[in-house]
């Protein structure tokens, strides 16, 4: 299972030959990624015939490709209509939303797009040299040091709650609230669902994502022509292929940003159930965190977008080592990878290295030579991408909201789903017109339920003795980390304030 | 351009967090539902596992008393600025613009009937006509010619790709019958 580099660059060769599956895959997950209650997996499965009836490697590279677009996908409506495609979009908006109002629209298309392909391009290859210690970090991750993990990204709350401390607190609980409702993972105890069967599952994430998202944003938005300020629409006007180039060049100088958030992506894609949304929540409080400029964040910062960026990109990587290595889907769209394999009788692991270690190396190959396509097919289309924006209110609102409410309900094909998205549609229009953070609300109905599901697995192991949170030595290594991340921002700004008073 | 400048810029017609505070008068009423509704709604939650085995409750009862006692700090903070006379208990803050007020109810209704046609219409009657007469109120009934044709685009498109291409479970209707008969 050792890395062989002539095997890699071989496969590279080869894999280069399948451009003609890859190309049109990258631009079906562009699409898919894009439309919020779409996603990759449900592409997937609804092409699966076709994956089934192509040979296996052609398979494999269609759906390694498609995975890896619909990731950088789901960044398009985030940055330009406040509409993340999926969950593992939901931090992008912070900072790439907020460009687009100033008209930096094809700007931030073009960081999103360059730290997505360099993310997933560099821990492709992080992961395809290290696979085997990185296999082994789901095995070292269990539901206690999964509870530390957790509450990095629910710390997030903590951070977006800066600017409001109260508020931001509220909305974060209110999320981690609702995030219960539902049966509990023990004993099927039905709880805060008003007696509704659709809500046993827990609250879904689609629907939660439309409503505080799209619906209340479009209806907001319909008091003003455009979603653009006076001086984003000057500038989006003027501009041509420089914002794109700009982009690229911002990106490629902030390029060890792009590095160590994609790393956290690989290693929280590695555990399985994390995903992306938990990377990409935790690469922008880390990024946040450890800024020589903190302040900026949430007002179009370029550090704020690479990040969630990066790393939701580095998850795609690391999904897909357990599941080669172990046999273990490290997420939906692995999961229904699995089931194509198994269907041609390819059994994952150890094994497949010994018996055919080209098909073994297969899928990072595919996804390295799949980011680089990408470098010549998709930043390109930031510059017409951009002139979303500049669609009147009164034509992208309604818009927005027929083809968003139908994604809610196409997930689980429910039309209570598309009730649900209206109800999130009211939470989050009252939210943002008082001042809530309606991203605090987002990552306590994501994270809420995964952090109560480690939390009594644990308690259960356990028999109830809550010191087994501190029970083993990466467990503590992890705690010591989450107090240093909450501490360091309150002494970097008590030096800020030392120093501003020490000049006046 | 500074911090303070590119939140400004951003606002636009729709005020931060920092902004509500920066006002004289804030809008106490419109403050208070989030927090109103979080405690009512966690309280019900309460009630629903009361009697249920420890795995059910640990985690709702420590988010829950949390949640009801930042609520409780907001609303006794706005209690305080309502005695000072900073703020009056009025929900402004989400009707403003009031001029805009009937167009935002009316999308709003027109939403909830979009929900419920599509149901019984299917996907690409229902969204024509939405898309056509959320646009024809958005734009005071001006270019309806136009309006008519985007949405009739935007129906047909959205048909075409998701329906026929993709094969997508959507709400179907007489439309999407009748043309899996005819294809």
């Amino acid at each position: 299972m050792e890395f062989n580099p002539s095997i890699f660059i071989e496969l590279f060769a080869e894999t280069i030959q399948y451009w003609w599956v890859i190309i049109p895959a990258i631009f079906l997950g562009l699409i898919v990624g894009a439309i919020p209650g779409f996603s990759a997996a449900n592409t997937i499965i609804m092409l699966l015939p076709l994956a089934i009836v192509l040979p296996v490697e052609i398979g494999f590279v269609f759906m390694i490709a498609l995975y890896c677009s619909s990731r950088m996908g789901a960044g398009i409506p985030a940055i330009l209509v406040n509409i993340p495609g999926t969950a593992g979009a939901a931090a992008t908006p912070l900072d790439g939303y907020p460009m687009a109002q100033q008209g930096r629209g094809q700007q931030a298309l073009a960081i999103s797009f360059t730290s997505s392909v360099l993310g997933g391009l560099i821990t492709t290859v992080l992961a395809l040299v290290a696979m085997p210690w990185l296999a082994e970090v789901a095995f070292y991750l269990h539901s206690v040091e999964m509870i530390v993990v957790m509450l990095f990204g629910i710390s997030l709350i903590a951070t977006i709650a800066a600017r409001d401390t109260l508020k931001g607190l509220v909305a974060g609980f209110f999320g981690l609230m609702i995030g219960c409702i539902g049966a509990d993972y023990v004993y099927e105890t039905p709880r805060g669902t008003m007696g509704f069967l659709e809500l046993y599952d827990g609250v879904p994430l689609i629907p939660a994502l439309i409503g505080l998202f799209a619906i209340s944003e479009a209806m907001i938005v319909i008091d003003r022509d455009s979603i653009l300020t006076k001086r984003g629409k000057e500038a989006v006007v003027t501009g041509g292929w420089g914002p794109t180039i700009e982009g690229v060049m911002e990106t490629l100088k902030r390029w060890w940003h792009v590095v160590w958030t994609s790393i956290i992506g690989l290693f929280i894609g590695v555990i399985p159930g994390a995903g992306a949304a938990i990377a990409s929540f935790v690469a922008y409080q880390q990024s946040k965190t450890y800024s020589k400029t903190p302040e900026l964040y949430g007002t179009g910062h370029i550090e704020g977008l690479i990040a969630p960026e990066s790393s939701n990109n580095g998850v795609t990587s690391g999904t897909l080592v357990p599941l080669i290595i172990l046999g273990i889907p490290g997420g939906a769209t692995a999961a229904i990878m699995l089931v194509v394999l198994q269907y041609h009788n390819v059994t994952m692991g150890t094994e497949l290295f010994l018996n055919n270690p080209k098909l073994a190396y297969l899928p990072f190959t595919a996804m390295a030579v799949t980011y680089f396509l990408m470098i010549f097919t998709i930043p390109p289309l930031a510059r017409y991408m951009s002139h979303v924006t500049v669609v009147r209110t009164v034509y992208m609102a309604p818009i927005v909201i027929a083809f968003t409410l139908v994604g809610a309900f196409v997930s689980r094909d429910f039309v209570f789903d598309m009730y649900l998205a209206l109800i999130f549609g009211v939470i989050g229009y009252v939210a943002r017109k008082t001042g809530y953070h309606v991203a605090a609300i987002l990552i306590g109905v994501i994270l809420g339920p995964l952090l109560e599901t480690y939390f009594i697995r644990a308690m259960k192991m356990s028999q109830g003795d809550i010191t087994v949170l501190f029970s083993s030595m990466l467990g503590n290594i992890l705690w010591v980390g989450l107090l240093i991340n909450l501490a360091v921002p309150i002494w970097f700004e008590y030096r800020r304030d030392r120093k501003k008073k020490k000049a006046a | 351009m500074t911090t303070e400048d590119m939140r400004e810029e951003l606002s636009g017609g729709i005020d931060t967090a920092q902004d509500l505070h920066k006002r004289p008068k804030r809008s106490a009423g419109a403050e208070l539902v989030i927090p109103v509704v979080g405690t009512l709604f966690a309280l019900y939650y309460f009630s629903t596992i009361w009697d249920s085995p420890w795995t059910a409750q640990v985690s709702a009862f420590f988010i829950g008393c949390v949640l009801i006692l930042t609520s409780a700090i907001v609303t006794i903070k706005i209690i305080g600025a309502l005695r000072r006379g900073e703020t009056t208990l009025n929900f402004e803050r989400l009707v403003e613009p009031r001029s805009y007020l009937p167009k935002r109810l009316g999308l709003f209704a027109l939403t909830i009937g979009y929900v419920i046609v599509i149901q019984f219409a299917g996907f690409t009657l229902t969204t024509f006509a939405f898309l056509f007469c959320a646009m024809a109120l958005l734009n005071d009934r001006k270019n309806l010619r136009f309006i008519v044709i985007l949405s009739l685009i935007m129906a047909i498109s959205g048909w075409a790709l998701f329906i026929y291409a993709f094969e997508v479970h959507f709400p179907a209707g007489p439309f999407e019958l009748l043309m899996k008969k005819v294809l």
